[in-house]
């Protein structure tokens, strides 16, 4: 197996993302099992520093600097799970700082 | 043992434009919270980033005027990372492939002299929005409003000694954009932020310490302090046997102390990579070089220019010169017809004392020109001179000839007007009469001053002491 | 009573009769009918005048709640509207109902909907493909005339295909992502299924055209709805032999050579060609949707909007990673951490420039058919026909693997599409024609053609 089961948990904690340890082993299988299959990539000679494809436009159109906002229908106060005074509240920072 | 000290920072900029970096809300500053928002600044699903001509534009110049290589393709990166402020879970910034590289910052050294610090990049990215930690138990407070506003990011190569030399640069680089209009540059308003990395070597050594990391320095004094509070924390792990981690520190300036903000390890791993929303930021050499033309002058050019053309010292240039708004309303006395020295003197003294008071330059500079005039000309004290600016600062309109006049402060050099000051001083004071007679010749002051106190600052001093003279003379 | 509000009348009938095929998240008589009144309070009446038309539950729309078929979205109501809708309204259009998909769009079968699978119309053992499967279900049932679905992979094409319907897939950036629910942002297309060739063109034509909202989008005009041809005189096919294998499925492979000879017998030119790079489509694609995927879905954080699920710490990451650990099915969550590792420190060059690298060269191999006078490629859409529920869950890789066909013209950006070219053991086989970029006028015309010259329910052997 290309990637163990601590790469996989590394890889959560940095998606923020919650995996009961009983699904762990199941998971680190699945994920390795495609990280194998895309691995064949590597079998393809060339230029690797060769500039990336690109669908769309060659270049960026930009937006001339006026203010026009887009108007929402509905304001935050109607979707967000918690909101008061104007402000999107979310439990307050554990041990991460303020940067 | 000595210690060299290496700093680099990374300035954050905000350029001036009317929207957003990526979508049409107004680019301001102290709306309600979540008010200037739309789905883009929000993050909501399905809404997509279209960049603003006006920051880049912005930002092509800030890039000239420091001297930088514009590139004519630039590529818009995600950097990826969790938090409340960050509506995306990204950043759009700019990455291995920036605007501008390669430029370099003249500024003076307090301990070195003139030095060259060189510009590494200088990269369009946009900002995040606000957390408030201590307004509500338990919970941090979130404001989007700022998230979107453009920003230009500059950073340095490590090539700065000491925590007054990062100062020195800080104002010189400030002083550049300010003037290429790239930004007002103002700490008050959050438009102008520092991020200062330190590390310390001993001297001759080559490589680079380990180095820690201030975050969101917002004046310049702060990052003077904090560099030096740094400094001394790195050398005091060094000396006692210890070693210094990589890490991130916030500056609390009410303490002046520095606390390491403990900061998870992956969080540093951005997954940077194209931002698939955003095609290649493509600009045309031909473009570029027209901007470069365009690009108004610059300090050092306007410094060389006043010693040069005007023959002012070094003092007075460094003043005028301070800020670009000053210059130019000096430039506007002296096209007025005013004396340069003379129009610098007053610029640096009632003029600069006003935009102090009121921020901006009250007096119209043909106004000024004209009162200068009358006060190089012998018509007005300079005394009276500076009653006469504040009357023009509340009455912009009036003519100077005509406000001293109303308010009586034309000097008066007519022979009979002077004697009978000087006679009634004279008979008022008869002791000292005496004693100036008797050959104590530093009396004559006193009687000056006398007689322009009769005539409220009226007398034309410089007529005064002759008849004096005569009158006490033997 | 007006066209329109008789379409909506009808259109609420059918889908109610429809609901057993789990095909609709969300559809409301009452908002048909306020749709019927708001095209017929529009003036002139518009090209898709009183038509119904189903949307993908990844497209936001301000009425109905758009949910990606995902706990995460679940309730969530869009305050901005998508373009594509805007625009479909403004042609008259009535929006009828939210489809079913894999959740936020990653799937092949609809298994992978939070709110269950769709039934495939004719057998509900089957899939009906996917993501877009509840789109491809209601044209195929008839509910509506055309449907909207985006492509990452394949996503439009595979369930037309699987369904018997038409399913065209533009260029990418011919018609606008502005409200498109973002997957892997570089291959999202919105595109439209019809009953037809002529339904799901005009559909395609009145979505289509720059959009200063959409910075990824081409500087072009809307497309025009193609002229009809009657036969394919001088225009040459190209059959990629990579894409006939030797054990493509038996009737599948005669689908594809009953519709070869038809379009001999209109009039092409039919040649073999090669696209040396298209096996490694499909990993290629496994890496690059799931990298950006990862950080398109990093916003679904529970801060601002959707569902809050907060785990015992009660602390910002507990937000974050139970919101998202609970929020987001297993397909999903396997994406995400695959996008996530191959983009991370010391494997982004690995994976992720390495795909970069091979997206290059399969683009280069069309670019390189097409630029050596072949005018559109012919190829079976899927290598199977539609397959059982449960068939194909258990292997993430074999899922993947019914993607084999469509991935590339994804990866190249290049309009494709699918039509029903026959029927193998009652179960639709579909044809996917390629083209050139922007070559969708082209691929239109010559699919009514083919598709007037072959009943494409007809049994194939
Ligand atoms: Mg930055
Ligand atoms: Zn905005």
């Amino acid at each position: 197996m290309s990637l163990t089961r601590e790469q996989v948990e590394k890889v959560a904690r940095l998606a923020e993302l919650h995996v009961p340890p009983e699904e762990l082993p199941a998971l680190a299988g699945q994920i390795a099992r495609i990280v194998d299959y895309v691995g064949q990539l590597g079998e393809v000679g060339g230029d690797e520093q060769a500039p990336p494809f690109l669908a769309g436009p060659a270049a960026v159109a930009l937006r001339e600097d006026v203010v026009r906002p887009s108007p929402l229908v509905r304001g935050p106060a109607a979707f967000a799970p918690e909101f008061r005074d104007g402000f999107f509240l979310v439990p307050r920072l554990g041990h991460l700082e303020d940067l | 043992m000595t210690w060299e000290t290496v700093i680099g920072l990374e300035v954050h900029v905000q350029p001036t434009t009317r929207s957003k970096m990526f979508c049409g809300c107004a680019n301001s500053f102290g709306d309600p919270p979540n008010t200037n928002v739309c789905p883009v600044c929000l993050g909501l699903p399905g809404a997509l980033p279209v960049p603003n001509a006006e920051a880049v534009r912005l930002g092509v110049v800030g890039a000239l005027a420091l001297g930088c290589t514009v590139h004519p393709t630039s590529i818009f990166a995600r950097k990826n990372y969790f938090y409340p402020d960050l509506p995306k879970g990204y950043q759009v910034s700019q990455y291995d492939r920036p605007l501008a590289t390669g430029g370099a910052v003249r500024c003076e050294s307090p301990e070195r002299g003139p030095i060259e610090v060189s510009i590494t990049r200088l990269h369009l990215e946009e900002d995040a929005g606000k957390s408030l930690h201590d307004r509500y138990p338990r919970r941090t407070a979130v404001d989007l409003n700022r998230c979107g506003t453009p920003l230009c990011e500059i950073v340095s190569g490590p090539d700065l000694r000491s925590p007054a030399e990062a100062r020195a640069y800080l104002v010189a680089l400030r002083q550049l954009l300010v003037y290429a209009g790239v930004s007002d540059c103002s700490m008050e308003k959050g438009t102008l932020r520092v991020d200062a990395n330190l590390s310390v070597r001993r001297p001759g050594q080559s490589g680079l310490g380990t180095k820690t990391e201030v975050k969101n320095l917002n004046s310049f004094a702060f990052v003077e302090k904090a560099l030096e509070a740094e400094y001394h924390r790195q050398v005091g792990l060094l000396e006692s046997g210890g070693r210094v981690e990589q890490v991130t520190l916030l500056f609390n300036a009410g303490t002046g102390e520095l606390r390491v903000a403990r900061v998870k390890e992956e969080s540093h791993d951005y997954r940077y990579f194209p931002d698939p929303d955003l095609p290649p930021l493509v600009l045309a050499p031909a473009w570029v070089e027209a901007e470069r033309a365009g690009l108004p002058e610059l300090p050092t050019a306007r410094r060389a220019r006043y010693a040069d053309r005007f023959g002012l010292p070094g003092y007075d240039v460094g003043v005028l010169t301070a800020e670009p708004e000053t210059g130019a309303y000096f430039e506007a006395v002296v096209a007025a017809g005013a004396d340069p020295k003379a129009a610098a003197n007053w610029v640096m003294g009632e003029a600069l004392g006003s935009l102090r008071e009121t921020g901006g330059f009250p007096v119209p500079a043909p106004r000024l020109a004209e009162l200068i005039g009358l006060v190089t000309g012998g018509a007005v004290s300079h005394q009276a001179g500076r009653k006469v600016y504040a009357e023009l600062a509340a009455h912009p309109d009036h003519p100077p000839g005509v406000v001293a006049e109303r308010l009586g402060l034309l000097q008066v050099g007519d022979e009979s007007a002077l004697a009978g000051w000087v006679e009634a001083v004279l008979a008022a004071h008869p002791g000292e009469v005496a004693r100036f007679r008797a050959g104590e010749a530093k009396l004559l002051g006193f009687f000056t001053g006398q007689v322009m106190k009769a005539s409220q600052g009226k007398a034309d001093p410089k007529k005064v002491q002759p008849l004096l003279r005569s009158r006490l003379g033997p | 009573m007006s066209r329109a509000l008789e379409a909506a009348r009808a259109t609420a009938r059918r889908l109610e009769a429809a609901a057993p095929l789990n095909a609709v998240l969300h559809w409301s008589a009452a908002e048909l009918e306020a749709e019927a009144r708001r095209a017929d309070a529009q003036a002139p009446a518009g090209a898709l005048y009183g038509v119904p038309i189903a949307v993908k539950d990844n497209i936001v729309t301000t009425e109905a709640p758009t949910t990606c078929a995902s706990r995460i979205l679940e309730g969530f109501v869009s305050p901005f509207e998508a373009t594509a809708t805007r625009r479909l309204r403004a042609a008259g259009a009535l929006i009828a109902a939210k489809t079913n998909l894999d959740e936020f769009a990653m799937g092949s079968s609809t298994e992978h909907s939070a709110f269950g699978r769709v039934h495939h119309p004719l057998d509900p053992a089957l899939v009906p493909g996917g993501s877009s499967g509840g789109s491809a279900a209601l044209v195929a049932a008839g509910v509506v005339p055309a449907a909207l679905g985006s492509e990452t992979g394949g996503s439009v094409r595979q369930p037309a295909a699987f369904c018997g319907v038409v399913g065209v897939k533009p260029g990418y950036g011919r018609v606008s992502r502005a409200g498109l629910v973002a997957f892997g942002s570089s291959l999202d297309c919105i595109s439209a299924f019809g009953r037809t060739v002529a339904d799901a063109a005009a559909v395609l034509a009145a979505m289509s055209g720059h959009d200063p909202d959409d910075a990824t989008t081409i500087p072009e005009p809307p497309l025009a709805p193609p002229v009809a041809r009657a036969d394919l005189r001088g225009l040459v096919i190209g059959l990629p032999r990579e894409y006939l294998p030797g054990d493509l499925d038996a009737g599948v492979r005669a689908g594809v050579d009953r519709a070869v000879e038809a379009m001999r017998g209109l009039g092409a030119t039919i040649r073999e060609v090669s696209l040396p790079h298209a096996r490694y489509a499909v990993p290629t694609y496994y890496v690059i949707a799931p990298a950006e995927a990862a950080s398109n879905l990093a916003r679904y954080d529970g801060a601002r909007y959707g569902v809050r699920r907060l785990g015992p710490a009660g602390d910002l990451a507990s937000l974050y990673r139970t919101t998202r650990g609970e929020g987001f099915g297993l397909e999903v969550r396997r994406r995400i951490l695959v996008g996530t590792y191959v983009l991370s420190a010391g494997y982004y060059d690995a994976y992720y420039r390495k795909a970069q690298q091979v997206r290059a060269l399969i683009a280069d191999d069309f670019r390189r058919v097409f630029a050596a006078g072949t005018d559109l490629l012919f190829t079976p859409t899927t290598p199977t026909t539609a397959f059982r529920a449960g068939a194909n869950t258990a292997d993430p890789v074999a899922m993947y693997l019914a993607d084999v066909f469509v991935c590339a013209a994804s990866l190249a950006g290049i309009p494709a599409m699918s039509l029903p070219i026959g029927r193998a053991e009652g179960l639709p086989v579909g044809g996917q024609l390629i083209a050139p970029e922007r070559g969708e006028s082209l691929m239109l015309a010559a699919a009514g053609a083919l598709e007037a010259a072959l009943d494409g329910t007809a049994e194939v052997r």
